[in-house]
Order: C-alpha cells, then structure tokens, then sequence
C-alpha cells in the first residue's frame, strides 16, 4: 500500500490521460428545447420562490433571452422541419404536465412506455403525428408547440416493437422524421419513419 | 386499442371468428370503399387463419386511406404485406411474437433472407429478436449492405447484445453516416468497437 | 426581447441573477439555466451514461434548484450548490437506470445531429470508456469525474457530495485503478 497520494500519479498514466481527454470533450446540449421544458416547469411552479414573493399573477410566458433565440436561429437555419424523438420514461413526480389530454391518457394506460416525438416547424400553425399506433388519423394525435422555438411535441404510449409513422403539418403536409431511419415498404407515395420501442420487461 | 373496439372483441372472443372480423370492420369501414374493404377483410381473414398478426395489415390499409391511395394499390401493399408476414412467421417460428413477426416482415422486405432471420432465431433461442431484426432493417435502408449487417448483428444478438445496446448500435452508426461515413465504414468501425481484438465481450 | 428590466449586454454574476430571481423576476432564472447547462450536462452524462437520462436528471436539477433557491446559502455559490442537487439527482437516477435502460428507443442524440454542435463520435474508444465508466461504482465515478473531468479540489468535492475528503480520495484512486484495468486489459472488472 503506498503511502502518498496515489492520484497524482494519474497524470503519468497515458490510459487515463487518454480517458480524461476524451471525457472532458464539451458537450452541447440541445438549448431551445431543453431551457423551454426548464422554464416550463419553472413558470408553472405556484410560488416557486419560498414565500417571499407571491407569483400566482405572474404571467405564464416565457420570454427568451436573446442568447436563446440565438441558438434556436441557427438550429432552423440548418433544418427546416427537423426533428426530435426521444423516449421519456413514465412519469410519477407531483405537478400534472402541461402538454395536454395526451399526458394524462399516456399516464393512464399502464405498461407501454411512452414515447415523446417532438418536430421543430416555427412557421407551422399544426402538426399532427399519424402512425400504426393511431390508425394514421391525422386528427388523433394533435403535436403541442412550446412556449418557444416552434417545437412541436406530444408524448404517446407506444407498445415495444416497431413502428410507422409520420407527421401531418396544417393538416395537408406529410412529412417523416428526417433523423429516423426511413421505412421501407409500401407507403403510397408518401414516405414514413420506423420506430422501435423496446420491451421494458425484456432482456 | 380503444375502450369500444376492446369490448367488441371481447364479444367477439364469445360468439366466434365473424363478430371478430366485424371488429375489425368497424375502422375500416368509415375510411374504404365497399369493394376495398371486402377484399382486405379477405386477405385479412386468410392471414389471421395462419396465424399471421393482422393489425399490420388494417394499419396499412388505414395508412393508405389516410393518404388518399386507390383501392387497388391499397390491396396490393396488403397482399405483399401479408405475404411477407406469413414468409418471416415461417423463418421464424410459429411460436414468434406478433412483434418478431412484424419486424421480421421489414427486414425481408429489405432484402434479407429468410434464412438469415432464421439462423438468428437459432442463435438467440431465448429473449426476443424483435429489436435486432427491426435495427437490422433500419441499417439496410440506410445503405449497410444486407450481408454485412446481418453478419454484425447476428454475432452481437449471439454474443448476447441486450436491445438497448442494439439501439445504441444502430444510432451509432447512423450519426456516423450522417457525419458522412459510408455504411460499410459506419458498420465496421462500430462493429470493432463492440468486439475490441482479444477479450470477449461479457457474457450473456 | 429582453429580460424585464435588465440590459442584455451586461454578463451578471450567479449572486447578483439569483438575487433578481428572488426578488420575483423568475425569467431570469433562464440565465443561470444556459450558463450551467452544458457544462452540467456533461457531468451528468457521464454518470449515467446515456443523454435521455441525463437530460431528465439535469432537468430535475434545474427545477429543484428553482424551488428551493431560497435555500441557497449562498449565492455567489450557486453553481457548487446546483452541482450539489444535480449529483444527487444523479444517484437516484442511477437506481431506475437499469430498469428503463430497457425503455430505449431511439435518437436522444438525434437533435445533436440537427443542431450541428455534435462531433462527429465514430470512435470505438469512447465506447469502452463509457461502459468501463458504467462499472465503476456510482461513488467512485461521481468522485473520478469530479475531480479529473471537472477538475475540482477535495474541499470543494467534499460540499458537493457530502463525503469527507480522505474517502473521496480512496474512492479517486480505487476508480482510476480499476479504469485502467478494464482499459488496457479489455476484460469485465471483478464485482466490487
């Protein structure tokens, strides 16, 4: 057993060096959406501020601070209907989501993980999502657009598997996940994107 | 499925077969014609009589009515995918999951053969291939030639590769064609790093 | 647009934005949210090894720093106190991660590729280090990042953790051990 300091001899060791090099690599996360969902929460808190100020009046926007609006510029100077899937896993913490009727049923039906598909379109006025999940009905599935930074999202119950599926903006325009892989099969002209899901109870 | 179409088919379960076709009717109905309508119910009824899952197939016949397709070139996607789910249900084994099923139907669609879906069987007797075979078909359409990913996947579901890791695997490679690899690149250099020279992986 | 009553040229410190915070300007929380984000984001990341996770812990973190901001101590601090909920954010997550791991689906990392921030990852090697890294024990990796990843002193670790300074340090040095085993062995660690 050596008796000094024996993590000081990490900067001798060219593995470390290497993983220590590699971890440090800055990470970016996706702004736009990320500060949204923050302040989302944040402005939804009742007196989120221990009582020494009443914020119950507070008006519920959130204004983006120029630095933000920034990122989320360039973000659509690159795509123009990008976007975002991701998997949340059901929720049981306090507060009740804002995104909607959708949120609740997804909570409601017990075992399917939920999804949360997101789109970013800022100059949409509605984007429907449509799949194998909800017999491809345009009106079923209406996606939420955030406070800021045109992005769409809405959170369904998917059961594991795979999947198709589509986005349907102001009611006329299909559009797939341009960063999902594309299905292949028949899709009438009009391409989709495959989703997977895995089974939770699975190995 | 909704509250209504579950009970119809609890109804159904009791009185035999039609009164489940029925249910399945009643979304198919407001959203085909008559003559269309009777002929996916057929082939849906052929499907089901072989075991095949027939929600695929009233989805993909509701996706063609939702995109304003013909009746004609509604039937023949469902034909095709009816055939190809009896074709990956045999590959795979009857005792398949509608899942495996499914997914397996995507991957012979995109070109791989029944006897690769089958060979995976064979290699992970247990858990399901559901995600291998769906992430296998992702990474063809993505260009990684057939023969190529069924061999990377096949040794990673055979070294006991965990879904997740699948899923990982796949966006890995992915990111790296997007960053402008070519697939058999993107492929290669992630299969390397899931099977570093030497050490084995871990066990399954 | 800017914020209620406060020039956006002006690079305000943690004290002086938590100090309007609480005086009822809530948006201005969104500041202290972009400033440490990334940063934490990273932390985060590797302690639970996959960006959905770390996402939701560092989102939790934000808000729970919100909620109790009145609590901060001290303010000129805020980022050792945030860094403080975030890492134990990170251990309860820790705990579900094994189960939800298998709720995976796809592109968390998807909106990197789109926002054009994302180096190109084709390395194989970051691979082995995230999964070395997901053997470790949560204590000795918290610790191993802190310290060579964030680059932070034992007395500072010491007030984010919890933990006293000579255990940080044997949980430092246990973790640089076993990473460099399970790196240039290549072969899965003994259970701890």
């Amino acid at each position: 057993m050596r008796q000094h300091d024996d993590t000081e001899d990490m900067s001798r060791d060219e593995t470390l060096e290497r993983v220590v090099q590699e971890l440090r690599r800055p990470l970016r996360v996706n702004a736009s959406l990320f500060d949204a969902r923050v302040m989302d929460e944040v402005m939804r808190a009742p007196s989120g501020v221990g009582g020494r100020f009443e914020s119950l009046l507070r008006p519920r926007t959130f204004r983006v601070s120029p630095l933000i609006a920034l990122a989320a510029g360039m973000l659509f100077a690159v795509s123009i209907a990008g976007s975002i899937l991701y998997v949340l896993p059901s929720r049981s913490r306090g507060a009740p989501s804002a995104r909607g009727a959708q949120s609740e049923v997804a909570r409601a039906v017990s075992g399917s993980p939920i999804v949360e598909f997101g789109f970013v379109a800022p100059h949409a006025s509605s984007v429907a999502l449509v799949g194998d999940f909800n017999n491809w009905d345009p009106k079923a599935t209406p996606l939420r657009a955030a406070s800021t930074g045109g992005v769409w999202s809405v959170e369904v119950p998917i059961q594991p598997g795979r999947h198709l599926y589509a986005f349907v903006v102001d009611g006329t325009v299909w559009r797939p996940d341009p960063a999902a892989p594309q299905a292949t099969g028949e899709d009438f002209g009009e391409p989709n994107s495959a989703l997977t899901v895995a089974d939770p109870g699975m190995r | 499925m909704t509250r209504s179409t579950l009970s119809m088919f609890a109804l159904a379960l009791a009185l035999g077969a039609p009164a489940a076709l029925r249910a399945q009717d009643a979304r198919l109905d407001s959203r085909l014609d008559a003559r269309t309508r009777e002929a996916v119910v057929t082939i849906i009824d052929s499907a089901r009589g072989v075991g095949v899952p027939s929600e695929p197939l009233v989805q993909k016949a509701l996706e063609g009515a939702s995109k304003h397709a013909d009746g004609a070139r509604i039937l023949t996607a469902v034909r095709m995918l009816a055939r190809e789910l009896g074709d990956a249900r045999a590959a795979l084994g009857a005792a398949s999951s509608d899942a495996e099923v499914i997914a397996g139907a995507s991957a012979l669609h995109a070109g791989i053969a029944p006897a690769a879906l089958s060979k995976m069987r064979a290699s992970r007797a247990r858990g399901s291939l559901t995600v291998a075979l769906a992430v296998l078909s992702d990474l063809v359409a993505r260009g990684v030639p057939g023969d190529t990913a069924t061999t990377v996947i096949s040794a990673l579901t055979g070294a006991g590769a965990q879904d997740a890791e699948l899923l990982r695997f796949q966006q890995g490679v992915e990111r790296d064609i997007a960053q402008g690899a070519t697939p058999a690149a993107a492929l290669g250099v992630r299969a390397q790093g899931a099977f570093p020279a030497g050490a084995p992986r871990r066990t399954p | 647009m800017v914020d209620a009553g406060v020039s956006p040229v002006v690079e305000l410190s943690d004290a002086a934005l938590v100090d309007i915070v609480l005086r009822g300007e809530s948006e201005a929380y969104a500041r202290l949210v972009a400033r440490y984000r990334d940063r934490y984001a990273r932390f985060a990341l590797h302690m639970l090894g996959n960006r959905e996770d770390a996402e939701e812990a560092l989102q939790d973190a934000f808000v729970r720093g919100y909620r109790s901001l009145h609590r901060c101590g001290d303010p000129a601090r805020f980022g050792s106190w945030l860094l403080a909920i975030l890492a134990n954010r990170c251990r309860t997550a820790g705990g579900r991660r094994a189960r939800r791991e298998k709720r995976f689906v796809s592109a968390e990392d998807r909106h990197y590729a789109i926002a054009l921030d994302h180096p190109a990852d084709a390395s194989a090697w970051r691979e082995e280090i995230r999964l070395a890294l997901s053997r470790l024990d949560a204590n000795q990796r918290e610790a191993f990042l802190l310290k060579h990843v964030e680059d932070m002193e034992y007395e500072q670790m010491s007030l984010v953790t919890g933990a006293g300074v000579s255990a940080l340090k044997m949980r430092v040095k246990r973790a640089c051990e076993r990473m460099r085993r399970m790196l240039t062995e290549g072969e899965d660690a003994p259970a701890r």
